[in-house]
């Protein structure tokens, strides 16, 4: 196990050392700098700037400085905002993000399971129908969409519900629905359609022949196994949501990192494309990671150690 | 080994219970924060006014000589103040300075200082206060887009150049409430620049102890209508009045909540559902919002153009620029495609610059750009004639990309169709590569915008001299040139505006850029808002507004 770690934390470093590379030569190939304004700036100004931000050094000695700031993890002043460095709006935007993702996560596969299993035990039922129906919109319709008309409806026809900003517990329950209804539907089709093929399976007909209780069957058999898929796609998922959603938070005015992703790369502000890069890889590689290791543990069958051993 | 899978499953979900706990419970304290105020809010809300506005996104710098952007500006233009404020009138007033001498030549300004003018710490506002935060914006390290400004200074361009010493800058402070300044020339709009955010003072003895105290509520010192009590970074600020204001009297509210919500339609969301007293049109709503009851359309001066780039076919032809010019329908644009109620550009100089006599700059000039399909038919055959053309070179119409400048652009394209019978190309790129292109004269007939920053009508012109960084257009005319230095030095103000009506009307004959509408201000208010002042050129006040 140690040793499947350590080779995996290794292809992690080059994984990530590869894509900020890529990032780093993809960023200064860009037409437009950072410090590209309406009203240009006079020579001297804008020497002193390029210097202040080490614009002015060789390509390849912003890429080691880049580097530098990576294996530190100090990724500077942002150009934009002067007054802020990367790190604070990281650490100011991630934990908000964070905290709306794991609700998000929370409800997206607690209902989108139940509503799976429950269209799969009752297939073809009208309860299938209703859940696959509700499958299929919450896939269709854009939680952008979604999150307009949750605003329109809660909080401007019922007022029971504040339209946006990020200061009370009230203000979590509509971006968490909107954001976690199209995850869910995933989650639900992916349940019930392993779910089915499970069902046939014949350890399952001989767990019925050994006499267990219906639901004890389907947690303790038919689950465990039917889960695999979405395990899968969890990985990406949580790396997905929890470094926020740059619709959603705009939409609902959520001070979350999401934002950094698009702004910073139409604003072509170095140091903050740089640490949100990092951030999002790094972030992403681990829950893949996770993801791994939890397959080991729903299926026996997959042996992690034994892979790179032999 | 099921069970202990299934145990470790248990784990994982207990897991994920644990941190939805901690989030919870980290919000439950917010939330007793919040049932606080809002308590309080509620308690004494028979008397405490609070104003709720949306600012869009979190100001850029508060520090007076580096912001130069209307989010930041707005919020600093009523945290501080200047030596001048703008009234309601939207001319310059007394207000850090209670009075002031001109010196003969126009050029050298000594300013009085109040007695009364503290900083919220309680500090006197002081001449050195002003002194040290002119020479900040014009020194070349802070590396502020707005140190242009303080070019009027003598010695300010100089310094900004990094060819002078913040010696040379001609700021002097006479005695703590005595501060003077000398100007390169008599510059008979100067008061109404001063009252421009960059102008704001700086309170040395704060700033040389903490270099960032403008970053956080705890340290930002205010002297102006009011101070900053709160600031939760991209969330939202919280103004409270400023008691040390000298003017406190005439300011009305007790505090103004700043979201930064950047959607316009979740903020006119925010405003139907009482969470906010202002709001924008969403664009699409245009039709239907625009002759509401308590929408308020201001003029803000600036104009809506496209430049031609004179270098590249066939633009280098003046007749065939006209007949660009003169095909479009800027009525059509402003009544079918925007639907803002912009007044449609027939010039290039907004309306509302007072002459010396006391007319409108707008009227004195009259309309020099028509729409007239005939004669730009005409212009069009006479130009291609002239350049030996039997088919005119392609033309690409370029705009940054943007739902709005799409739409203006497709219209466009279709009057060039159908009043000259050209086909004419769009293309659009992303702001950054857009503006990079433009500077470079790399766009052969792009989108523009232009918005006032002081209010003289030379901020405008004086983008199109052969020098200027602003041109983007290869176009150069020494008699242009000549007119704006004039318009810029001029003693005599009914001359120096007479060289303005010349300049403005040399632009037209030779049509380098040609206008689509000047730009204006459209906000809707609740019914028990009073008093929001938004000049023409200048930023939002809120020192007179009132809750009801």
């Amino acid at each position: 196990m140690l040793r499947y770690i350590l080779k995996r934390f290794t292809i992690m470093l080059v994984t990530i050392w590869i894509i900020v590379t890529l990032t780093f030569v993809l960023m200064v190939t860009l037409p437009g700098s950072p410090l590209n304004e309406e009203r240009t700036t006079n020579e001297t100004v804008q020497a002193n700037l390029e210097e202040h931000y080490n614009l002015d050094e060789p390509y390849y000695i912003q890429y080691l400085l880049y580097i530098k700031s990576i294996i530190t993890f100090d990724f500077g002043p942002s150009i934009k905002q002067p007054t802020e460095t990367v790190n604070d709006l990281l650490g100011r935007g991630f934990p908000i993000s964070f905290e709306l993702g794991i609700a998000t996560i929370i409800v997206a596969v607690i209902s989108g399971i139940v509503l799976g299993i429950f269209a799969a035990l009752k297939h073809n039922g009208i309860i299938d129908y209703m859940a696959m129906t509700i499958a299929v919109l919450g896939i269709s319709i854009p939680n952008f969409v979604l999150a307009t008309l949750l605003i329109q409806t809660f909080a401007v026809y019922l007022g029971i519900l504040p339209a946006a900003t990020w200061s009370s517990p009230m203000h979590m329950i509509m971006p968490t629905i909107a954001l976690a209804t199209g995850p869910m539907a995933i989650i639900a089709r992916l349940t019930r359609s392993t779910m089915l093929e499970v069902l046939t399976q014949d350890y399952i007909k001989m767990a019925r022949a050994k006499g267990l209780k219906p639901w004890k069957i389907i947690i303790k058999h038919a689950l465990k196994n039917a889960l695999m898929p979405v395990v899968t796609i969890m990985g990406t998922l949580l790396a997905g949501i929890l470094t926020g959603t740059f619709v959603i938070e705009q939409i609902f005015g959520i001070p979350g990192m999401g934002k950094y992703f698009v702004e910073s790369i139409n604003q072509r502000d170095y140091p903050v494309i740089m640490g949100t890069t990092v951030f999002y890889s790094a972030f992403l590689i681990i829950m893949l990671f996770l993801v791994d290791i939890a397959y080991g543990l729903l299926d026996p069958r997959i042996k992690l150690h034994k892979k790179g051993g032999e | 080994m099921k069970k202990k899978g299934f145990l470790l499953l248990m784990f994982a979900g207990f897991i994920l219970l644990l941190a939805a706990c901690t989030t919870s419970t980290g919000n439950e304290g917010d939330e007793g924060d919040d049932s606080d105020s809002e308590a309080t809010e509620e308690n004494d809300g028979s008397e405490e006014k609070v104003l709720y506005m949306n600012n869009g996104e979190e100001p850029r710098s508060l520090n007076p000589p580096v912001g130069f952007d209307s989010v930041s500006w707005n919020v600093l233009n009523n945290l501080m103040e200047g030596l001048t404020r703008l009234g309601q009138d939207d001319q310059p007033q007394p207000a850090i300075a209670e009075d002031w001498d001109i010196s003969d030549d126009g050029k050298t300004y000594t300013f009085y200082l109040r007695e009364d003018a503290n900083w919220s710490n309680g500090d006197p506002v002081t001449a050195e206060d002003f002194a040290y935060a002119w020479r900040q914006l014009l020194d070349p390290e802070t590396g502020s887009s707005a140190a242009f400004l303080g070019y009027f200074i003598e010695g300010g361009e100089a310094y900004n150049s990094g060819e002078g010493s913040p010696e040379d800058v001609a700021v002097e402070v006479v005695d703590d409430k005595t501060f003077e300044v000398t100007l390169t020339a008599p510059t008979g709009f100067f008061l109404h620049v001063l009252t421009n955010p960059a102008f704001f003072p700086v309170n040395k003895e704060v700033a040389e102890e903490n270099p960032e105290w403008y970053a956080e509520a705890d340290s930002f010192v205010a002297n102006g209508p009011f101070k900053l009590e709160s600031w939760t970074h991209d969330q939202e600020m919280i103004m409270a009045k400023n008691e040390e204001y000298w003017d406190r009297d005439t300011v009305n509210l007790d505090k103004v909540n700043w979201a930064m919500v950047n959607d316009v339609n979740t903020e006119y969301q925010m405003f139907e559902s009482n969470e906010l007293d202002v709001t924008e049109i969403p664009s699409d709503m245009a039709d239907q919002l625009i002759n509401g009851d308590n929408v308020v359309i201001e003029d803000q001066a600036g104009l809506y153009f496209y430049r031609f780039n004179v270098e590249e076919e066939p633009f280098q032809n003046e007749k065939i620029r006209k007949a660009f010019a003169l095909a479009i329908n800027q009525e059509d644009i402003v009544d079918y495609v925007t639907k803002n109620k912009e007044e449609a550009a027939k010039a290039f100089v907004s309306p509302g610059f007072t002459t010396p006599s006391g007319e409108d700059f707008r009227d004195v000039n009259g309309d020099l750009v028509n729409f007239d399909p005939e004669q730009a038919k005409q212009l069009l055959e006479e130009g291609m004639e002239a350049e030996g053309y039997d088919e005119l070179p392609p033309v690409t119409l370029t705009y940054n990309t943007d739902e709005q400048h799409k739409a203006i652009a497709e219209t466009m394209q279709n009057m060039f169709s159908e009043n000259l019978g050209i086909d004419v190309e769009l293309a659009n790129t992303e702001w950054n590569v857009f503006l990079e292109d433009q500077k470079a004269l790399n766009l052969q007939f792009s989108r523009s915008s232009f918005i006032f920053d002081y209010g003289d009508p030379v901020n405008f012109l004086e983008s199109f001299t052969t020098d200027s960084s602003m041109n983007r257009t290869g176009w150069s005319h020494d008699e242009y040139d000549e007119l704006i230095a004039q318009a810029k030095q001029e003693t005599n103000e009914e001359e120096r505006w007479q060289h303005m009506y010349e300049a403005e009307k040399l632009v037209a004959e030779e049509m380098p850029i040609f206008p689509i509408h000047y730009y204006n201000q459209v906000y809707i208010y609740k019914d028990n808002v009073k008093d929001i002042v938004r000049h023409p050129v200048g930023y939002l006040e809120l020192k007179w507004a009132d809750k009801e």
